[in-house]
């Protein structure tokens, strides 16, 4: 378990600043969003909508709270279970041979392939590190 | 106190914490996309996620007027063009006779290293009718609105694809 308070506080920076960033592209763009999502061929159009309109403020609070800290344990667990998600999701499109754009970033996307589930993972990485991390004043 | 009973109140917090930030999205998300959530209610969107007003030269067209523009351009119709948005391979294995391989994939690669801009030119082309694979596939809505914002004003997506072409039995073409 990673202790070190300024590491963990580099790591909820970088996840936070990452999930607000492509949390705010989305929220620009939901259908160009729900577009991606209903080309991993998973969920109705209806669905991709509602996860499109729905789904880009969960990144961005849960990541402005992570930075904040406030309910810092909760959006930890919110964004290691979508991290967890969306590495399923890539890894699902990549067994099916689903040739898509990967959404996360709106028309900044890049593909869904290996390099998309390595870089979630080190996220997810970091994201539970903050979770699992015990609140400094138990340290004392 | 018991491990367990000091454990109980943070798992609570922590559920609540959670469901408060689910709740709070699903508030602004509604709020601020309302107007979509009408459109989509009024029968928008049913057949791809892209703003009709936005995209007003792009349209759906079924296997009967595909085939109709099919027999147009074998009869000598000229500006009329078919646009195939799979993949090198699957063009290679089979497509429309005369279509062009235009893999999304390569114009999306092109598009960000030249940072968003790439050329994509089709001289005497008038109507664009793009495919893809059918199904679920999306390529084709993705390839026809990127041609769109090139200038190209009619641009006919056949939803059914290469799978409802080849399963009507309708005329082939293969290439090495």
């Amino acid at each position: 378990m990673i202790r070190h308070r300024w590491l963990l506080l580099l790591f909820r920076v970088i996840v936070g600043g990452v999930f607000i960033w492509a949390g705010a592209l989305k929220i620009a763009d939901p259908l160009d969003f729900a577009q991606s999502i209903k080309n991993y061929q998973v969920v109705s159009p209806t669905l991709a909508l509602l996860i499109a309109i729905v789904l880009p403020w969960v990144e961005v609070l849960s990541g402005a709270l992570l930075i904040i800290g406030v309910l810092k344990r909760s959006s930890a667990l919110l964004i290691s279970l979508l991290l967890i998600g969306f590495i399923g999701l890539v890894a699902l499109a990549l067994a099916r041979g689903i040739d898509t754009s990967c959404g996360c970033f709106g028309s900044l996307s890049r593909r869904a392939d290996l390099s998309l589930i390595l870089t979630d993972a080190v996220l997810l990485v970091f994201s539970l590190s903050v979770f699992f991390a015990r609140p400094t004043r138990r340290n004392h | 106190m018991s491990r367990q009973s000091e454990e109980a109140p943070g798992t609570k917090n922590l559920a609540r914490g959670v469901l408060v930030i689910i709740a709070m999205s699903i508030v602004l998300g509604a709020a601020v996309h309302f107007p979509l959530l009408r459109r989509f209610a009024a029968g928008e969107f049913r057949e791809g996620f892209f703003d009709a007003r936005a995209y007003a030269g792009i349209r759906f067209i079924t296997l009967a007027e595909t085939e109709d523009l099919f027999a147009q351009r074998t009869q000598g119709t000229e500006g009329l063009l078919f646009i195939d948005s799979r993949g090198r391979d699957d063009f290679a294995a089979g497509h429309i006779p005369g279509a062009l391989s235009v893999p999304l994939e390569r114009i999306e690669r092109s598009r960000k290293k030249a940072q968003g801009s790439v050329t994509l030119d089709f001289p005497g082309a008038q109507t664009l009718i793009v495919y893809c694979e059918g199904g679920d596939c999306q390529t084709s809505i993705s390839l026809a609105k990127i041609i769109h914002d090139k200038g190209y004003k009619d641009i006919r997506i056949f939803a059914g694809g290469w799978a409802e072409w080849h399963a009507a039995g309708l005329p082939e073409e293969r290439s090495q």
